[in-house]
């Protein structure tokens, strides 16, 4: 009888333990995590924050899911060390496990910079239940935030603070919010709706230093200007957790680097979500795009893997979709044309809308919808799968567009099927 | 065995009947003059849309390995084994648009005010799906899956 070791229990977790299940139910499973609650909706922490769901609606399986499912679960547990020719866990208590096929879903971490006093009380991430549960009792007295990095997570951390009613303040070290995500003309219209909504939002600034008695009082900025706050939450972009493989003979670069089977160069010895470096099928290199959807995708791919199903993961991509205020925002795969791109695009700012096709070769690579995003999965297909769209291309910015001027494109797939012409 | 809606593309003439009743199926009071008084106009679930002279109904066609359920940030949509279909929890929905982002046929689209998505769900709470009991030609058809 086979030990699998799953290690973090989070969306790529969740999804491996059940597709082993589905064609395995004689390996003994045990999971692994840091965190002590069952797995929840990591995503929702924001929601959790701003008050718009109760801690209830974060549960991601029912509470039996680990018993149905016949999983050991070591909950506030973490591993520090990984012996690949013992095949074996450490965990932090000392205790040592001993694995025949080990899955490594750890995720990621926000990246803390190196700021003076970012240790003090009231400066955090945004990345786990815990943080969130302690930003909540801060901010029940709290007046004032300040959030570093106008990425998706410092904006949906100052959207969460602002509907509770404090002041915040997103500290931006670019040019615009989001540059990750949006192109400028996007960047700019987000900006706008968040600032009309009563966020402020500094560009082209960084926080030289955190001010405080233990706790934080303010934060004080490159310019020498220091601003009041007694929350601190910085969002500055994630790092995998592989700290605990450093010895270990796994090969990694930023993330855990696997093959096209997300089996890593240990046999037995698979990685997957937010800290496996797979491929991006539009960079056409690896490339970790740390998003829930993937995760989910790779954990199921890489438990079909463990029970020997060989199946080939085809790559992800930069994917979001988010609503701030009522202005829903897609972006995926390309944001900005490269060399030999072209550009289709559709504007109106009072209107507030955004549409914008990056194409080279008559391929699809880059869509950004502000405002609009009816159909987007069909652009996103159309970046997967990638399909020459010439014939449709004077379509796509057209209100009339949907999936039945592009479903040839595609061949005879599932909705298509359901097309049938009756005798 | 798992139903599903089926249409007949020579059938239909875009008459968007399927939409009205749709509409009307999923209001609170279920009757079209009342419906439309509502404080929350519910959008169609079942979209038609034209190409090369003919009419395609578009509506979720509740796949099995759906894309939107792996999307799904908050649980909200799930695959209901028994029914065979994917089942969206309003309760649990924060509103992502996540599902939209990914559905390979666009047949999930955002009711903004809402903040939830419009997908077609078989008219559950009826029992039948209004789209196919009241089109005028029989060209949607809600019959027994014949396979992917
Ligand atoms: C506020 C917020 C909002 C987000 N919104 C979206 C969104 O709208 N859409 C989207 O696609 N994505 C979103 N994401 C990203 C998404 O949450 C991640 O992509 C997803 O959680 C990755 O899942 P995972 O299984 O790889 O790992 P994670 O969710 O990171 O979980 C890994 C787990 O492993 C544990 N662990 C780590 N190291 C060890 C160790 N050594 N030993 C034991 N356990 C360990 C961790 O404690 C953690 O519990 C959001 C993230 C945040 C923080």
């Amino acid at each position: 009888m086979k030990h699998i070791y799953i290690i973090g229990n989070s969306a790529a977790a969740i999804s491996a333990v059940e597709s082993i299940r589905l064609h395995d139910q004689e390996s003994q499973i045990t999971i692994i995590s840091e965190e002590e609650y069952p797995a929840y909706g990591r995503c929702l922490i924001s929601y959790l924050l701003a008050g718009d769901i109760p801690e209830s609606k974060l549960n991601l399986r029912p509470a039996d899911f680990y018993q149905q499912n016949k999983v050991d679960l070591l909950l506030g547990k973490k591993v520090v060390e990984l012996s690949v020719k013992k095949r074996r866990v450490t965990l932090d208590d000392g205790e040592k496990k001993e694995f025949d096929v080990a899955l490594i879903a750890t995720g990621a971490r926000p990246d803390m910079p190196e700021i003076k006093g970012i240790g003090k009380q009231g400066v955090s991430g945004f990345r786990t239940l815990n943080e969130t549960k302690e930003l909540i009792s801060i901010a029940t007295f709290a007046k004032a935030a300040c959030v570093l990095g106008g990425g998706l997570i410092g904006l949906k951390a100052a959207y969460a603070l602002k509907k509770r009613g404090l002041n915040v303040l997103v500290i931006v070290k670019s040019k615009h919010v989001l540059s990750q995500v949006l192109d400028d003309l996007g960047a700019k219209m987000v900006g706008r709706h968040l600032e009309a909504k009563g966020i402020e939002i500094l560009i082209d600034q960084d926080v030289s230093e955190i001010i405080g008695n233990g706790q934080v009082r303010a934060i004080k900025l490159l310019s020498g200007k220091a601003i009041e706050a007694s929350i601190v939450i910085v969002g500055k972009g994630v790092k995998p957790n592989i700290q605990f493989l450093k010895e270990s003979g796994i090969n990694t670069d930023f993330g855990i680097l696997t093959n096209e089977y997300l089996e890593t160069n240990v046999q037995g010895i698979f990685a997957a979500g937010d800290v496996c470096q797979s491929f991006d099928l539009v960079r056409g290199a690896a490339f970790i795009n740390a998003l829930w959807p993937n995760a989910v995708e790779q954990g199921r791919i890489a438990g079909l893997n463990i029970v020997g199903k060989n199946l080939k993961y085809i790559g992800s991509l930069s994917l979001n979709a988010v609503e701030f205020f009522g202005l829903p925002i897609v972006s995926m795969g390309l944001k900005k044309a490269e060399p030999g791109c072209e550009t289709l695009e559709a504007s109106n700012g009072k209107a507030q809308i955004y549409k914008k096709f990056i194409l080279k070769d008559n391929h699809l690579k880059g869509f950004i919808g502000i405002g609009n995003i009816k159909n987007s999965g069909i652009f996103l297909r159309m970046i997967r799968e990638g399909v020459d769209i010439s014939s449709v291309k004077n379509d796509l910015l057209s209100d009339s567009f949907s999936y039945a001027k592009v479903m040839d494109l595609f061949g005879k797939d599932g909705l298509y099927s359901n097309y049938q012409e009756q005798k | 065995m798992k139903k599903n809606l089926y249409f007949d593309v020579k059938k239909c003439m875009a008459c968007r009947t399927c939409e009205l009743v749709c509409c009307v199926g999923h209001s609170l009071v279920k009757e079209l003059s009342k419906a439309i008084k509502e404080k929350q106009i519910v959008l169609p679930k079942i979209k038609v849309s034209a190409n090369s002279g003919k009419n395609f109904p578009i509506t979720c066609r509740h796949c099995k390995d759906a894309r939107c359920i792996d999307a799904c940030i908050a649980r909200a949509l799930t695959f209901d084994n028994e029914k065979k279909e994917v089942i969206h929890d309003k309760e649990k929905c924060v509103g992502c648009w996540m599902c939209v982002m990914v559905c390979p046929y666009g047949a999930i689209r955002p009711d903004k005010q809402a903040r939830i998505p419009v997908r077609c769900d078989h008219c559950i709470e009826i029992g039948e799906p209004q789209c196919a009991k009241s089109c005028p030609t029989k060209a949607i058809i809600f019959k027994e899956e014949t396979g992917d």
